[in-house]
């Protein structure tokens, strides 16, 4: 059978169940291991006995705190990570011992033999009560249990407040979101004296990974390599784990190759979901509908260490302010330690949470002054060519054509004439193409763009393919460089030893940062061959579309690439350039242009509430994006759905529930994320105006496709229901309570 | 360990295969470890995310659930075997087209079940969004499963 298939990544591969994950690879030799966890949410570990363990045939390595190096470490500059906890527990499934076996029987059986005795000690849930003096302190070094607080203040505010004729506001809680990857969280480790460690592990920051581990462990980076297989979705969960730690100190105890991978009871217990926030808000307009203030207090719930919650705070802190012309904006933002499971990132990071409050009340602005709330959305929004309150400066906005467009195809205009019991609701959002900061050192994104022998093109990047169509994006970009079919474009990522140096797949970098790269490369591949042809056949002989014609011959890549062989002893031709993005650093007060460009969104939902049992249903949903120009237009939509039908369950359904530090419903059957009947069909448009920054004028569109759904549906209920809801997730049950005391 | 007779014939993508092994071991388990069928994923082990799809006498079934015992004699069809038919064909063909994968974890499940209904459409009432209950994706949203689905429909019906 002929194949034409190149990468696990390729479409075909998946759907032929070839692509191999974690689960699906074994090393010869391999162990199976797993985890002692603990059961109490804050606890003294007065007594750790693994010597039963240790006894049970087939046991190769029983290791705890004492046997492991101990180096604080962490992916951010909180530095609150162990291998294993050491004398404390902080959360239900904090890791206190580990096991590697031959057989998975061995395993559970010397997993139920570790003794351990606990104290249990008093414990936070929440984020403001950590912050009170009678609370438990986490971690002695950081007081108050709150490792960062942040206070941004632009615009004259006090005179923003005397202006404001209507003010609008109100609590709102965001809830605790499971990424609901439908791949559990797994890790490969393999060591040697020769090669160092190897992880296999799902990070799609693997640089960053690295550098974090050999930190952890006390060795030099270029003894971590990480090797990223296809990922099974993400949306946040697999940057850097604690479970790629504890197979790395397995295998480096037992020479011999680790594997683990959480069962979903597991994945759930320990996941690190969505940063719950607690959000107090205020609105200010004046009689003319110009918002004169904004004024927020975020408390976020970081669980008991960091993962990458403070960069989400910041982001909830600020950037939903640069969608309007807010007049003056205040900000707080506390983060807070809790006897929780550590929470992170994940799709939307902070900005999707933060304009669920942001919409909801500018929804109740627009009926306190009477307003149609697409109209006074339309008064205030940034415009192309400014530069927003805290500096991102917008070569592109088609904020306005969104709005327009979605008014049209939703039918805005008949909101008045609903039937009883069914709402229209419209929110706005924006992103970033990837954010100057993340990593201080270095904003960019490297290529490699290789001509092989064949006369195909090799791409090598360093950010990571997860599902979205990085891949295929990036032989897009190279073919168009390069004038052949995209077809003949392979793209490589995700092995820390081969590949390009990547800050990762994060914060919508992926098309932009990364694109750039390759567009680089690839224009510069070109000119390389350019200079060959010239050199072997004359200054007449021209490249096109991927060959040359002269003196009534054709010579093809293949031909080139030989020529470059015959003169290099070999080597094949390729290019390897860096881009660095035209951005600022933002500065202390999280005031820069920190990234090449801004994608903008517009939605607009329509619901129908039972007003019987309070239940939701989401019956029409309108999408309508500046992301530039879409490159991938089928990837983009599909993309675009993905993301209403995640922001569905965010909204109506999805709530992890922990009480006393304890997952509740650590399965996918208590756990329920939307199916194919909870998703109505979606209307999808692009205003496509090439960006100026952009590769081939693209800019992101992952998670700017997720950050209006919230406000959006969130709207579409309170106009449907008469009656706001800011309690995330508006299940039937809130619903029905907040329809029944509005009557 | 157990002295009783764990011997178990099954009739796996069209070969006859004699298993030996703890008869409620789950299906699952025995395709991926056993006979490397590993197209066959495991998401949740509780019958709610679909990825672990198979085919059992042309029944879409849960194989994480399924002891391997009580698929003795029975026909078991895996992802593997469906990508030689000229329907699957044209199904992977149309989910490419479409957008219909992303990550691809849940994919494989997701391609068992549709290729169940496009031979028996009288499946799950008729009516393939309804087929897709037992599947979950968090990458796509469904909506371009189902139009990579009434492609592949609509193109027999014109006869293409």
């Amino acid at each position: 059978m002929e194949t034409k298939r190149k990468s696990p990544l390729d479409f075909t591969s998946k759907l032929t169940g070839q692509t191999r994950y974690i689960h699906d690879m074994n090393l010869p030799g391999q162990l199976v291991a797993g985890i002692v966890r603990s059961p109490h949410a804050h606890a003294r570990i007065v007594r750790l006995d693994v010597s039963r363990a240790k006894e049970v045939a087939g046991v190769k390595a029983v290791l705890t705190a004492a046997d492991v190096p101990d180096f604080a470490y962490g992916p951010t500059r909180f530095k609150d990570w162990n291998i294993f906890a050491r004398d404390r527990v902080l959360f239900v499934g904090d890791e206190v011992a580990a096991i590697a076996a031959e057989s998975a029987e061995a395993l559970e059986r010397a997993l139920a033999l570790v003794e351990v005795e606990y104290e249990v000690l008093p414990a936070v849930f929440s984020a403001s009560d950590a912050l009170n003096d009678s609370a438990p302190l986490l971690h002695e070094e950081t007081a108050q249990n709150r490792p960062m607080h942040i206070r941004i203040a632009r615009g004259d505010f006090e005179e923003g407040k005397k202006k404001a004729h209507v003010v609008c506001g109100g609590h709102y809680e965001t809830n605790r979101i499971y990424q609901g990857h439908l791949e559990p969280i797994a890790v490969l480790a393999n060591w040697s004296e020769e090669e160092g460690l190897t992880l296999w592990a799902g990070s799609h920051i693997p640089y960053r990974a690295r550098e974090t581990y050999a930190a952890g462990l006390g060795l030099p980076e270029d003894r971590v390599r990480i090797v990223v297989p296809p990922i099974g979705g993400s949306f946040g969960a697999k940057y850097v784990l604690k479970v790629h730690m504890v197979a790395a100190v397995l295998t480096m105890e037992t020479k011999r190759p680790v594997k683990i991978v959480l069962d979903r009871f597991e994945d759930m217990l320990t996941a690190h979901p969505r940063v719950p926030l607690s959000i107090d808000i205020e609105i200010g307009a004046d009689k003319e509908g110009n918002f004169v203030y904004k004024d927020v207090v975020v408390h976020g719930d970081a669980g008991a260490r960091i993962y990458w919650s403070p960069n989400v705070i910041a982001t909830a802190c600020s950037r939903p302010d640069n969608i309007y012309r807010f007049q003056s904006v205040r900000a707080e933002g506390h983060l807070c330690y809790t006897n929780n499971s550590p929470t992170t990132c994940m799709r939307g990071f902070g900005n999707a949470e933060m304009l669920f409050a942001v919409e909801s009340v500018i929804d109740d602005v627009a009926n306190a002054l009477g307003m149609d709330p697409a109209e006074l959305r339309l008064r205030n929004i940034v415009r192309e060519g400014e530069t927003t309150i805290h500096g991102y400066k917008l070569d592109t906005c088609q904020l306005e054509a969104c709005i327009r467009k979605a008014k049209e195809l939703s039918g805005w205009d008949r909101r008045d004439k609903l039937p009883p019991n069914r709402g229209l609701g419209m929110a706005l959002a924006n992103h970033v193409s990837g954010y100057s900061g993340i990593d201080l050192r270095f904003e960019g994104s490297t290529a490699v763009a290789r001509l092989k022998s064949t006369g195909e093109i090799e791409i090598e990047t360093g950010e990571i393919e997860l599902g979205q169509g990085m891949t295929s994006t990036y032989a897009k970009i190279a073919a168009q460089a390069l004038q052949i079919d995209e077809s003949l474009v392979t793209v490589k990522s995700g092995d820390t030893s081969k590949h390009p140096f990547g800050i990762g797949t994060l914060a919508s970098r992926a098309t932009v940062i990364g694109g750039n790269a390759v567009l680089l490369a690839s224009k510069q591949l070109a000119e390389r061959v350019a200079a060959l042809i010239k050199d072997q056949l004359g200054a007449e002989a021209v490249y096109a579309d991927g060959a040359v014609e002269h003196g009534g011959k054709r010579y093809s890549l293949q031909d080139i690439a030989a020529w470059h062989r015959a003169r290099h002893a070999g080597d094949e031709l390729s290019v390897k350039a860096t881009y660095r993005p035209d951005t600022e650093l933002p500065d202390a007060s999280f005031y820069g242009h920190p990234s090449p460009n801004y994608p903008f969104a517009a939605h607009v939902a329509e619901v129908e509430v039972d007003p019987e049992t309070g239940r939701t249903k989401v019956v029409g949903y309108w999408a309508v994006h500046d992301s530039g120009t879409i490159l991938n237009r089928t990837m983009a939509k599909s993309q675009v759905v993905g993301a209403v039908a995640q922001g569905i369950g965010w909204v109506l359904m999805e709530d992890l529930v922990v009480r006393e530090g304890q997952v509740r419903n650590p399965s996918m059957m208590d756990y329920r994320m939307p199916g194919a009947t909870d998703i109505p069909p979606v209307e999808i448009d692009f205003i496509e105006v090439p960006d100026p920054n952009g590769p081939l004028g693209a800019k992101s569109l992952g998670e700017v496709a997720l950050d209006p759904v919230p406000g959006a549906i969130g709207n579409a209920i309170a106009h449907a229901a008469r009656a706001r809801g800011t309690l995330l997730p508006l299940s039937a049950e809130k619903v029905w309570r907040m329809m029944q005391d509005k009557a | 360990m157990s002295s009783l007779d764990n011997k178990v014939s099954f009739q796996i993508n069209g070969r006859q295969v004699r298993w030996e092994g703890d008869p409620v071991r789950a299906l699952a388990d025995v395709l991926r470890e056993d006979l490397e069928l590993t197209g066959t994923k495991i998401g949740c082990r509780t019958g709610e995310c679909g990825a672990c799809t198979v085919l059992i006498d042309g029944q879409p079934v849960n194989s994480c659930l399924i002891p391997a015992a009580a698929a003795a004699d029975a026909e078991i069809e895996t992802i593997e075997h469906l990508q030689d038919q000229p329907v699957f064909q044209r199904l992977v063909e149309a989910m490419a087209q479409t957008g219909g994968v992303q990550c691809g974890f849940c994919t494989p499940g997701i391609m068992v079940t549709l290729w169940a209904w496009l031979q028996d459409r009288t499946l799950f009432g008729g009516d393939v969004t309804s087929a897709l209950k037992n599947n979950l994706c968090r990458c796509t949203g469904y909506r371009s499963i189902i139009s990579a689905v009434e492609q592949v429909v609509e193109a027999e019906v014109s006869g293409r």
